[in-house]
């Protein structure tokens, strides 16, 4: 397997040990996960599916985590099992040194939007406030400042059937932030959106994320999403579902004032994760490609 | 615009209608005028009020007895699984089953009176408002719900605010189907039971070949079963305004 083989060249990057990453479990992070392993029974079937094994993370306050790596690799259960919507099977997930509840204190941005169909913009963001202890006026008075914040003002009256997409998104984006929580959690928030939308979401997002900088969790697909947005770069491999290593990307923000992608840090980094995450997709039975030589492709083209 | 075409339709109904009352013979189809004098006379002598205001209560008792009945019955189905998971087949026979099988059991049991007719309209139309709430409260949006969990609302806050709000489309549909069933089996009951009302009018307009009163009483039907569909089509609309952009 390509994780076995020998790294180097890259500062931050350190050898993975078969379940603990470099990052490992740390007391006294924000969230600490400890050798969390979770599997799911797919209905239908006796045969449940590892969907993490021996995961440990401990993550800073104030970092921007991206998790990165090809589909099936558990980046999703992170942040359901960080939200505290799901329990590890065995292993501990301990946020701000608890086990996590969901509640106002996590911002959850999904990937299918899921906003209320009817009710409005207004009401969509304020309904993230329903389990606090906020009046109506305060609620329906922050809702409107999240609002505004996303740049969605005139249309806080709209229903989301009246919204493109990239609209649709910065109201899922208000909503997560309207809470003012401890803990950003984003589950590939811009893959339904056309691309120079998901350009101008990534810096809108930065820039909301500087005014107030609590953790950010964010999974991707996208080796350059990761790079661009993320402090540390969670690389995670499939089947069980692991951390293969944590990286740091030690980019200087704001980032979009310069031209990141001309960066030789970016290009080095880039080339790097786009050859991991080609090696883990083709040594993996489950995935479309395995077996298949993409050697042609790995210096050519877009990795997203 | 669409008004002004319904009522050129409607013209033309009528012009059909003409043409069939000439063709066919005016035993059997009378022509649009003979229907419109017929009308006159029943309105005049008030007969056509007291059948219509007969079956309008029996036809309203037993719709509005079927809803207050069936929405709870559906949401609590929909709201325990196991319950409905239990339940869902015998009803699924049960609304398979022809309602008027039912009659002689009814009219041994409560008589040819008003409470015979009104828990046979009941019977029809509960049915369908019941699957309909059944079905709407079990096709709620997982993601919606887990989207509510994560935001931190409780089971029950989740199930008024996500769940039962997303079941008012289907719900809605079951009235318009229990709306039309029980307008049907209030004629269904006045034929079986004591025959009075517009059901009670059919028989003896029918039985004695008076066309054009026969007519009056199809047509005041129609006019029923218009009035109570518009209006839970405006209900719909209200209740759905957020769709319209889609």
């Amino acid at each position: 397997m390509s994780m076995d083989r020998p790294i180097d060249g890259i500062d931050g990057r350190t050898e993975p040990g078969p379940g603990r990453s470099p990052a490992g479990a740390v007391p006294g992070a924000r969230i600490v996960l400890d050798n969390v392993v979770k599997s799911f029974t797919s209905a239908g079937s006796a045969k449940s599916v590892l969907a993490l094994k021996d995961v440990s993370l401990s993550i800073e306050d104030g970092a921007f985590v991206a998790l990165l790596g090809p589909s099936g690799c558990g980046k999703t259960t992170i942040l359901r099992l960080v939200n505290g919507l799901i329990l590890p099977d065995s292993g501990t997930v301990r946020v701000s040194g608890k086990a996590p509840a969901p509640g106002p204190n996590a911002g959850f941005v999904f990937q299918s939007f899921r906003l209320i169909p009817w009710t409005n913009v207004l009401g969509n963001v304020a309904f993230a406030l329903s389990a606090t202890r906020l009046s109506g006026a305060e609620k329906t008075e922050r809702a409107r400042r999240y609002v505004e914040l996303v740049g969605l003002g005139r249309f806080a009256e709209a229903y989301p059937s009246e919204l493109s997409g990239g609209m649709k998104q910065r109201v899922a984006l208000a909503r997560a932030l309207a809470t003012e929580p401890d803990i950003l959690l984003m589950d590939e928030p811009f893959a339904s959106i056309d691309a120079q939308t998901r350009e101008l979401m990534q810096i809108e997002l930065m820039r909301l994320w500087t005014m107030r900088r609590s953790v950010a969790l964010f999974v991707t697909h996208s080796v350059d999403e990761a790079i661009l947005l993320a402090d540390k770069i969670v690389l995670m491999g499939p089947r069980p579902g692991r951390i293969l290593e944590v990286i740091d990307v030690g980019l200087e923000r704001p980032r979009w004032s310069y031209d990141l992608r001309a960066h030789p840090r970016y290009i080095e980094l880039r080339n790097y994760l786009w050859e991991r995450i080609r090696d883990l997709v083709m040594n993996d039975p489950g995935s479309d490609f395995y077996g298949r030589d993409l050697g042609v492709m790995s210096s050519s083209g877009r990795s997203d | 615009m669409i008004a002004l075409y319904r009522l050129a339709f409607l013209g033309l109904l009528i012009f059909l209608w003409w043409v069939a009352s000439i063709n066919v013979g005016r035993n059997l189809v009378p022509s649009p005028l003979a229907t419109f004098q017929a009308a006159q006379v029943m309105i005049g002598e008030g007969r056509l009020a007291t059948a219509l205001w007969d079956s309008l209560s029996i036809y309203l008792s037993g719709y509005a007895m079927a809803i207050v009945v069936a929405i709870p019955i559906g949401v609590a189905m929909g709201a325990f699984r196991v319950l409905g998971k239990t339940v869902e087949l015998y009803l699924y026979g049960l609304a398979a089953t022809p309602r008027v099988a039912f009659i002689p059991l009814v009219i041994v049991l409560l008589g040819l009176g008003f409470e015979a007719k009104v828990f046979i309209v009941f019977l029809g139309a509960i049915m369908p408002i019941l699957i309909n709430t059944y079905a709407g409260v079990l096709d709620a949006d997982e993601e919606l719900i887990e989207m509510a969990r994560s935001v931190g609302l409780r089971r029950t806050r989740i199930f008024v605010q996500i769940v039962l709000p997303s079941a008012v489309p289907f719900v809605i549909v079951g009235l318009r189907l229990g709306a039309t069933i029980g307008l049907i089996n209030t004629v269904v009951a006045e034929l079986y039971t004591a025959v009075r009302g517009l059901g009670g009018l059919l028989a003896i307009y029918g039985n004695t070949f008076r066309m054009a009163e026969y007519f009056v009483v199809v047509l005041t039907l129609a006019a029923i079963g218009i009035v109570v569909t518009e209006a839970l089509r405006y209900l719909e609309t209200r209740l759905g305004r957020w769709r319209k952009a889609a």
